[in-house]
């Protein structure tokens, strides 16, 4: 357990009547992909805006180097060392692809020149260094998703959340956001990507957990993970699960 | 339209670097302006260009950068000038530390408005905004008395002559007040020049972009926006000191009145929100627009003024959505280019 950079432990939330996330616990290893899948209405969401400060748990804690976030508002966590991109990307239209990723370094210090050229890196490390200079709203979708993976980069993320990054995209696409989310952790970063292409998920995740109702059904390599019974069960049903034994 | 804008972003940084030298030509050129004429209608009317363009750009510091549109950034006027008015009659202030102080209790007031209102999304800020202006102007409007100064209600205060004196900011001729509302305007422009380029404007224009993903790159939207509303609630009180002492005159209807902040943006958006420069240019279409139609129409048709004002606003909406500023550089920016091909 020396390796665990995010440790969630025993978080709930709920809305109304509806028991959304219940006494979840898992850890993030220092330098780990962890895929988090689940059915939809399984509360991936849920977990993962607890995380980002979007929604407060309603019990337990979130550490992160032993620090609690639980609770903590959104702009804390990000300078608390956690990043994250959204589902539907949300680029500042009207701000260039440079200006875009400069935002994110303010947070991390206010020497302009410092950031401007921490930006142009990361617009180069996504292949975006022709773009610098676009009006993000001018970008491709796949474009804008990058962009939003590097905005994220640039506040200095330990760990980097990522919801759906291949949602919408082409194979190609996809296997090119794969290429450049391991390049993400080569540069010291640990993930958590919550997906629904298996095939993304596989490809890059060291461990995957399965969420369903609320609670943690499997942990485990991914090849064993979606192969266990329990997950078959939360995916297909009962009965696919037992036409298959 | 996507086309055109991609040679054009290339050029950008052309036209940028020309960008400050331009201003100081213009700045130049303004300031001589008093040595050609002399006359004291078209110095006049210079002078209330000069006071909306200050007034827009005060309010486009915060409203142009946060996307926000506010519609009650008179009281902060009018807070300005009352301050520095009351502060000359009862204590014998000068009016230039009075309209410090003023502009120090209208930012206070903007923190008061701002930490409650901010949360509020589209319309219902722009709404909360009006129903505060309007709570100010009509206590004023029906006090007397408070707190022992005398506000004298709906019928305003007269700033007493004192004679020529800086310290008084009373002058002769109209000239001087030319030279002091251009000063102001230079300094504001140079003001949200100098917010456009730092974290604070970044920060406003990533809350303007989309305020949860801003949250998520560390920034908190209260702490940013509330600081960008007290300087521009500042800044806009300065301009209403300034107007109530040039007129030597305040009262409630004019100097905090909802024209007044209706005015202050309609400019900022015609010219162009969110640029430095775009609310000058709003001011010196609109002002004389104003003046011409009222002056020329006002008295043989009571109010066509107000419908051609307002065609041209619609025109302006339809067909430069973004402001003029931005058509005006292309255009610039596309004779450069043709006289010096690359």
């Amino acid at each position: 357990m020396s390796g665990s950079l995010l440790e969630v432990n025993g978080i709930s939330k709920r809305f109304g009547g509806l028991q959304a996330v219940k006494k979840l616990s898992f850890n993030v290893n220092e330098g780990e992909i962890l895929g988090l899948l689940g059915p939809n209405g399984a509360g991936k969401t849920t977990a993962f805006n607890m995380i980002a400060g979007f929604h407060k748990p309603d019990e337990g804690t979130i550490k992160l180097g032993g620090h609690n976030i639980a609770g903590s508002k959104p702009w804390e966590v990000c300078r608390a060392g956690i990043g994250r991109t959204f589902q539907l990307s949300k680029p500042f239209g009207d701000l260039t692809v440079v200006e875009n990723l400069m935002v994110g370094g303010f947070s991390r210090s206010s020497d302009r020149k410092r950031i401007r050229a921490a930006a142009e890196e990361i617009a180069a490390f996504l292949g975006l260094e022709r773009k610098g200079d676009t009006e993000a709203h001018n970008l491709t979708a796949f474009d804008r998703r990058k962009l939003e993976l590097g905005r994220a980069l640039s506040t200095q993320p330990r760990l980097l959340l990522m919801d759906e990054v291949v949602a919408g995209a082409t194979p190609n696409e996809a296997s090119e956001m794969v290429e450049l989310v391991k390049k993400v952790r080569a540069r010291g970063v640990s993930v958590l990507i919550v997906e629904h292409v298996m095939k993304v998920i596989m490809a890059l995740s060291d461990r995957v957990i399965v969420l369903d109702y609320g609670s943690l059904i499997a942990d485990g390599k991914p090849k064993d993970v979606v192969t266990s019974p329990e997950v078959l069960k939360a995916y297909f049903g009962e009965r696919y699960v037992q036409a298959r034994t | 339209m996507t086309v055109s804008t991609i040679p054009l972003d290339r050029t950008a940084p052309v036209g940028f670097s020309k960008g400050p030298a331009l201003a100081l030509i213009v700045l130049l050129l303004a300031a001589g302006l008093p040595l050609v004429t002399q006359d004291s209608f078209f110095i006049h009317s210079a002078i209330m260009v000069l006071f909306f363009a200050y007034m827009a750009t005060a309010w486009n510091f915060l409203c142009g950068y946060v996307g926000q549109l506010s519609l009650g950034h008179a009281m902060f006027s009018g807070m300005g000038g009352y301050v520095s008015v009351l502060l000359f009659t009862t204590f014998g202030l000068s009016p230039w530390l009075g309209m410090i102080v003023g502009g120090l209790a209208a930012a206070a007031l903007s923190v008061v408005i701002g930490y409650p209102t901010f949360r509020l999304k589209g319309p219902y800020f722009t709404l909360t905004t009006i129903a505060f202006a309007e709570i100010v102007r009509i206590w004023v409007e029906n006090t007397d008395t408070f707190l022992g100064f005398h506000i004298k209600g709906a019928e305003g205060l007269v700033v007493p002559m004192v004679g020529e004196s800086f310290a008084a900011f009373q002058f002769g001729g109209k000239i001087p007040y030319y030279y002091i509302i251009l000063g102001m305007l230079a300094l504001a422009i140079l003001a949200t020049l100098i917010m456009e380029r730092s974290k604070l404007g970044y920060c406003l224009k990533a809350i303007r972009g989309d305020r949860d993903a801003a949250e998520a790159l560390g920034i908190s939207p209260t702490r940013y926006t509330l600081t960008a509303f007290a300087i521009s609630a500042f800044m806009t009180a300065l301009g209403g000191s300034f107007y109530a002492q040039f007129f030597r005159y305040i009262n409630p209807e004019r100097n905090m009145g909802t024209e007044l902040s209706i005015d202050m943006a309609l400019m900022s958006i015609i010219g162009g929100q969110g640029t430095a420069f775009g609310p000058l240019i709003g001011a010196l279409i609109l002002t004389p627009l104003a003046e011409v139609t009222r002056g020329y129409l006002g008295g043989t048709f009571l109010g066509l003024h107000l419908v051609i004002y307002g065609i041209v606003l619609m025109l302006a909406v339809l067909y430069f959505p973004k402001g003029v500023l931005e058509p005006l550089k292309n255009l610039a920016v596309g004779l450069f280019r043709r006289r010096n091909p690359a």
